[in-house]
């Protein structure tokens, strides 16, 4: 029964979704699926030497080799793990720090309200880079470290959904009744915020990882990615500071098959949740 | 009106805080590195990571004063840093300031430019959408605007200097001018400036057009279908005079301060396309920073570009109530003095 409603949400969506929206959310599940299956799509390993270095793409080596003679297409399958550990630890972290921030400032009000939402504002506007550069160079670059602080960044997106959602939903008539019967903070809490409010945090939750996933790029494409990981953009990385990339052809395969993915992840995830945020809220966008 | 002007005075102290919390954080950082914060580097395993020496390592101590109390160094920091020191390098054998100022004029240019260009670009191709709402021409627009900014600037500038500076060889690979050249006069050096900011100049100019034009054309919309635009088309005014007067003149209202909240996004933007394109701005100048380990280039910079952005934003913000003409204070003044 739950599983029949849930397949009959997921296809309302489907229909409601432009072709920009349906392409993306097939790359996405398609992407998700390569994290999953990363051992069985790649036959040769991730992580040490398997051939020659730097030779063009062929058999056995799918996509080519690096300077190190390791397979890309592998490094490209266990990297998609890297990004999306990144992408979903970040926006659960930011969506249930936000969701819980912008629920109390919504239920307190008063100064503790004026304090949160000044402190949005100072988040939205930090510029986001340099401070996770700064604090890269400081604490390390770990992956949990880059979760944390990618987390402690994007809360206020979620927090002010939630915030505003929830003082609108306050003034509705049928909490109003059921306050006025007695319901206690936690019963409303439970019966009629959160299901009220999940399907907004959840499509934010959406932009929060495609962020997410961005800035770690970038923060391995500049070389403060966690050096253990593999990542993407650690492959970029690598593939821009070989000496005379662009004067050779090895950036055909080394350079090229990296961005295609990484690209392909980000952009569909940002359409996807603009798409998402549309139909969630007919207000915003077309 | 009392109550406004108590409201404006409440802003800049939020905004005082504001500067307080950057100036803070940035004191409290290399202090808040888990143990040791020197000795914890130079033990780590990691190809960007220098290896810190006992004098180096002793260097950092002296440098923060970290055996003095705590107040006492808070204290000596805010004093310098009211006399615009920023420190000075280590690595550089210089001071923080004198780096910053060499590199910014660089970072600056890009920033401005881009920033220029696109709200030109999203002015322009927003209110064409909005005019030709849901037909073809604006729906192939709102496409390839949505794609373009939202694939990350970085990636852009990547592919941008693959195809236009290394396969076709019509723009410089790196650097901002070229080095050792002679110029004979002055515009052929702007010239050779030009030709190397413009690889980057259009990343960030794709990565922010997006946005712009999705508010011009959204506001726009729906400024076309409010009331005094029929009654501008009414009095027979020209087509022209109601579309750009009376339309967007109302329709831009909203961009002012959104352009204002980008700037951190356009920043983090630019510290990237620096560094694809080995642009010698702030962003590059940060990189190495980090590379080296140089905690009070690093510092010098963050504080720079953070301060900066806020400062931005708190221009706007003030700024904003003069050019809105709903809440222009002269005209309350005015309209308080034929209340009275």
């Amino acid at each position: 029964m739950k599983f029949k409603k849930a397949f009959l949400a997921i296809q309302n969506i489907w229909h409601s979704l432009n072709i920009l929206g349906k392409i993306s959310a097939i790359i996405i599940v398609l992407l998700i699926l390569m994290a999953i299956a990363a051992p069985l799509l790649s036959w040769l390993p991730h992580d040490r030497s398997s051939g020659p270095p730097l030779i063009p793409p062929g058999l056995p080596h799918l996509m080519g080799t690096d300077d190190l003679g390791v397979d890309i297409w592998a490094m490209i399958c266990y990297g998609s793990r890297v990004s999306l550990l990144v992408g979903l630890g970040t926006a659960f972290l930011a969506g249930l720090g936000g969701g819980i921030v912008g629920m109390l400032a919504a239920y307190k009000g008063g100064w503790f309200d004026r304090a949160v939402m000044r402190l949005i504002d100072i988040m939205i506007a930090l510029p986001n880079l340099p401070v996770m550069i700064v604090l890269a160079a400081f604490f390390g670059p770990s992956l949990m470290n880059i979760i944390i602080v990618l987390a402690l960044f994007s809360w206020s997106i979620p927090a002010r959904i939630v915030r505003s959602g929830a003082l609108s939903l306050k003034e509705q008539p049928y909490i109003k009744m059921a306050a006025h019967y007695g319901a206690g903070p936690f019963y409303l809490l439970t019966r009629h915020f959160i299901p009220e409010l999940l399907p907004i945090v959840m499509v934010s939750m959406i932009r929060l990882a495609g962020m997410a996933i961005v800035t770690e790029a970038s923060l391995a494409f500049l070389g403060l990615g966690d050096p253990t990981s593999r990542s993407w953009g650690l492959i970029i990385n690598h593939a821009v500071n070989f000496r005379g990339i662009y004067f050779t052809d090895f950036w055909k395969w080394w350079l090229f098959y990296p961005w295609v993915f990484l690209t392909l992840l980000v952009t569909s995830l940002a359409l996807l949740g603009r798409e998402l945020e549309r139909i969630a809220d007919p207000r915003i966008g077309r | 009106m009392s109550i406004i002007r108590n409201r404006k005075g409440f802003r800049i102290i939020e905004y005082a805080l504001t500067f307080m919390v950057i100036i803070t954080l940035n004191f409290a950082l290399p202090r808040m590195m888990p143990g040791d914060p020197f000795l914890h580097y130079s033990g780590e395993v990691d190809e960007v990571i220098t290896f810190y020496s006992r004098e180096q390592i002793q260097y950092f101590r002296e440098y923060y004063g970290l055996d003095r109390p705590l107040y006492e160094q808070y204290t000596s920091y805010l004093k310098d840093l009211s006399r615009g020191d920023l420190g000075f390098s280590y690595y550089y054998k210089d001071d923080v300031r004198n780096i910053i100022m060499r590199r910014l004029p660089w970072t600056l240019f890009l920033v401005i430019s881009a920033m220029a260009l696109s709200i030109l670009l999203g002015i322009v191709l927003g209110s064409y959408s909005a005019w030709r709402r849901n037909k073809w021409q604006d729906k192939t627009l709102y496409a390839i605007l949505i794609i373009f900014s939202e694939i990350p600037a970085f990636l852009v500038g990547l592919a941008l200097l693959i195809w236009f500076g290394a396969t076709l060889k019509l723009f410089p690979l790196a650097g901002a001018v070229t080095h050792f050249a002679q110029f004979d006069t002055w515009w052929e050096r702007m010239l050779d400036i030009m030709h190397h900011a413009a690889l980057p100049i259009v990343t960030l100019t794709l990565a922010r057009t997006g946005g712009i034009y999705l508010l011009v054309r959204n506001s726009l919309g729906s400024v076309l279908t409010k009331d005094y635009m029929r009654t501008a088309r009414a009095k027979g005014l020209k087509e022209l005079r109601v579309k750009y007067v009376h339309a967007l003149r109302n329709a831009l209202m909203p961009l002012f301060t959104r352009i204002a909240i980008q700037l951190g996004a356009l920043i983090g933007g630019a510290i990237l396309a620096e560094n694809v394109f080995s642009y010698p701005g702030l962003g590059v100048l940060m990189r190495n920073a980090v590379v080296v380990r140089d905690y009070p280039l690093i510092q010098g910079i963050f504080l720079v570009l953070a301060v900066g952005v806020m400062a931005a934003n708190m221009l706007a913000d003030l700024a904003y109530k003069y050019i809105d003409p709903r809440t222009r204070p002269a005209v309350k003044n005015h309209q308080d003095k034929i209340a009275s």
